[in-house]
């Protein structure tokens, strides 16, 4: 059981984002992928679930192509669940409908939700503190609030595998933490497996066990953080200098 | 009225209710049902709560051959046939020009379904300038919007039956879609047929309304909005909701086309308009 990337070369618009990737996401992991922007870190997140694109490799998921699940969407979308960076907030509805969408993997095609479906909600809702806002408009709710529903969407759906497009977006310091906190109670702590794109590399330190590094040109680098995140290898990833600092045993990196 | 109906009642008041009133009734019911679930539709695929049923063009194709056969003396049938035709012409050209390289996005389907709108509009103007004076009025009438004139019932039902067969088991899918393309697909939703399916279903629905009553202006566009209102946006609810509003509404709009200014009537597109511009410039208001 995990996300096996064999040998994947993946290019967009003429530009190499990974060459012969091989990587894989087992239970329990939190991974961050770093990288500058415009790297491709999104592209690939994406492309981990996306069972329309070819490329060259593979993807296997659960010993299965990820291509096989073109006819078995939904029991993909069982296992894989993405935070993605932005969503439209076009059509308001209460915050209860909104997180209950997570379901729609599970409910066979002329099921509504159930009780049970509510109760799993209802949960997401309690463990992102969203419980009280149940029957307000996503229309009136903050940027923070809106991140929150974001993450109480995808623990309703409560995949295998948490893909999480830059989860420590739109937030303060403190939700930041509460966010990624949030996520290893809830994913990492449940040997479930999250993959996180996310651009502090403290951050990233400070709750991810492994990392995968994304230097340009195809150029990748995979292993334990405690290996990988260092000043020279951050000042090679980003293209600056890096001033390191150590408090409490833990080393902070600043742009220098 | 109870006398008709079991079957007792004049020659005369038999005639007007099963001849008259009741086709026209059902034909005002079905256009306005067809009109508000293309509305709901064109809305989700626009992802924009303002798009309505003739953004894209449909109607202008429609309206283009309506005005065509009736320039060139056709009967009533031809007439709605013909706008059909119209219609699916446009909604194909729309499709096939909306695809680029990588599929749509909406900005470009937006795009090429209003330039082409305003082609037609142009081509419409052309014809009511060259068209002898007395089919003018006939034509203005039905490009406004207009339910007096004998039709086949029989195809508008047929498509409003069969669009919300269609529509109703992708409701859940729809309540997905509005959150976005790629957070639909990341739940199992499949994107490109989703999209295909609401593109054609909303244009087939519109173009059966078009061709049966002509541009009634304001259904599609006021009566999905005012129902997301009052019953929120989940959409097994919204499109069935929406749809017996729509029919209500144009019932009674066809009611008061008929009688305010008796014995002339009044295009019911005309009225639908005066009730909903202030209508949607009140919840419009009121939604900041």
């Amino acid at each position: 059981m995990s996300i096996k990337i064999h040998n994947l070369t993946l290019s967009i618009a003429g530009k190499k984002i990974c060459d012969s990737l091989n990587v894989e996401f087992k239970p329990g992991e939190c991974w961050a992928i770093l990288g500058v922007n415009g790297v491709g870190k999104s592209t690939l997140l994406h492309h981990m679930i996306n069972v329309t694109e070819t490329c060259s490799g593979n993807i296997v998921i659960d010993d299965k192509l990820l291509s096989d699940y073109r006819l078995q969407r939904k029991l993909l979308a069982q296992k894989t669940g993405i935070l993605l960076q932005d969503y439209e907030y076009n059509f308001p509805c209460t915050v209860l409908e909104a997180v209950l969408i997570g379901r729609h993997p599970f409910i066979s095609h002329w099921q509504w939700e159930n009780e049970n479906d509510i109760e799993i909600a209802e949960a997401a809702l309690i463990s992102t503190e969203l419980y009280d806002l149940r029957e307000r408009s996503t229309a009136t709710l903050s940027g923070g609030e809106k991140r929150r529903l974001n993450l109480a969407t995808l623990l309703t759906q409560n995949p295998d595998y948490f893909l999480l497009d830059e989860p420590t977006n739109h937030l303060d310091l403190n939700a930041q933490v509460n966010m990624l906190n949030l996520i290893e109670k809830h994913v990492v702590a449940n040997n479930k497996t999250a993959i996180m794109v996310i651009h502090d590399a403290n951050l990233a330190n400070r709750y991810c066990d492994n990392v995968l590094m994304l230097f340009g040109d195809g150029e990748w680098a995979s292993g334990r953080t405690r290996d990988l995140i260092n000043a020279p290898t951050l000042e090679r990833l980003y293209g600056c200098s890096i001033r390191s600092f150590t408090d409490n045993n833990e080393t902070v990196y600043l742009p220098a | 009225m109870l006398d008709v109906l079991t079957g007792n009642g004049s020659a005369l008041h038999q005639t007007l209710i099963f001849e008259l009133r009741l086709p026209r009734a059902l034909i005002a019911f079905s256009t306005g049902a067809m009109l508000a679930i293309a509305g709901v539709l064109m809305q989700v695929l626009l992802r924009n709560p303002l798009a309505d049923p003739y953004v894209l063009g449909v109607s202008g194709g429609a309206s283009f051959a309506a005005l065509i056969a009736m320039l060139l003396g056709f009967e009533a049938a031809w007439v709605t046939g013909s706008a059909f035709l119209g219609a699916l012409f446009s909604i194909f050209t729309v499709f096939i020009l909306a695809q680029g390289q990588g599929g749509w996005t909406i900005s470009r389907l937006l795009l090429t379904g209003v330039v082409m709108a305003a082609g037609w509009g142009a081509l419409i103007s052309f014809i009511l300038v060259i068209s002898p004076p007395d089919k003018v009025h006939g034509m203005l009438f039905w490009l406004m919007g207009d339910l007096s004139y004998d039709r086949p019932l029989g195809p508008g039902v047929f498509i409003l039956g069969l669009g919300l067969l269609l529509t109703l088991p992708l409701c859940r899918q729809l309540n997905v879609m509005i959150w976005g393309e790629k957070q639909a697909a990341s739940l199992g939703v499949d994107v490109k047929h989703i999209r295909l399916m609401i593109f054609f279903l909303a244009s087939l629905l519109t173009a059966g309304a078009v061709s049966l009553a002509g541009g009634i202006g304001f259904v599609g566009l006021v009566v999905p909005h005012f129902v997301r209102l009052l019953v929120g946006n989940d959409h097994r609810i919204l499109v069935p909701a929406s749809a017996l509003a729509g029919a209500i509404l144009l019932i009674w709009a066809d009611v008061l086309a008929r009688t305010v200014m008796a014995p002339m009537q009044i295009p019911v597109g005309v009225l639908t308009a005066f009730l909903g511009v202030p209508l949607f410039l009140y919840l419009l208001r009121r939604s900041k």
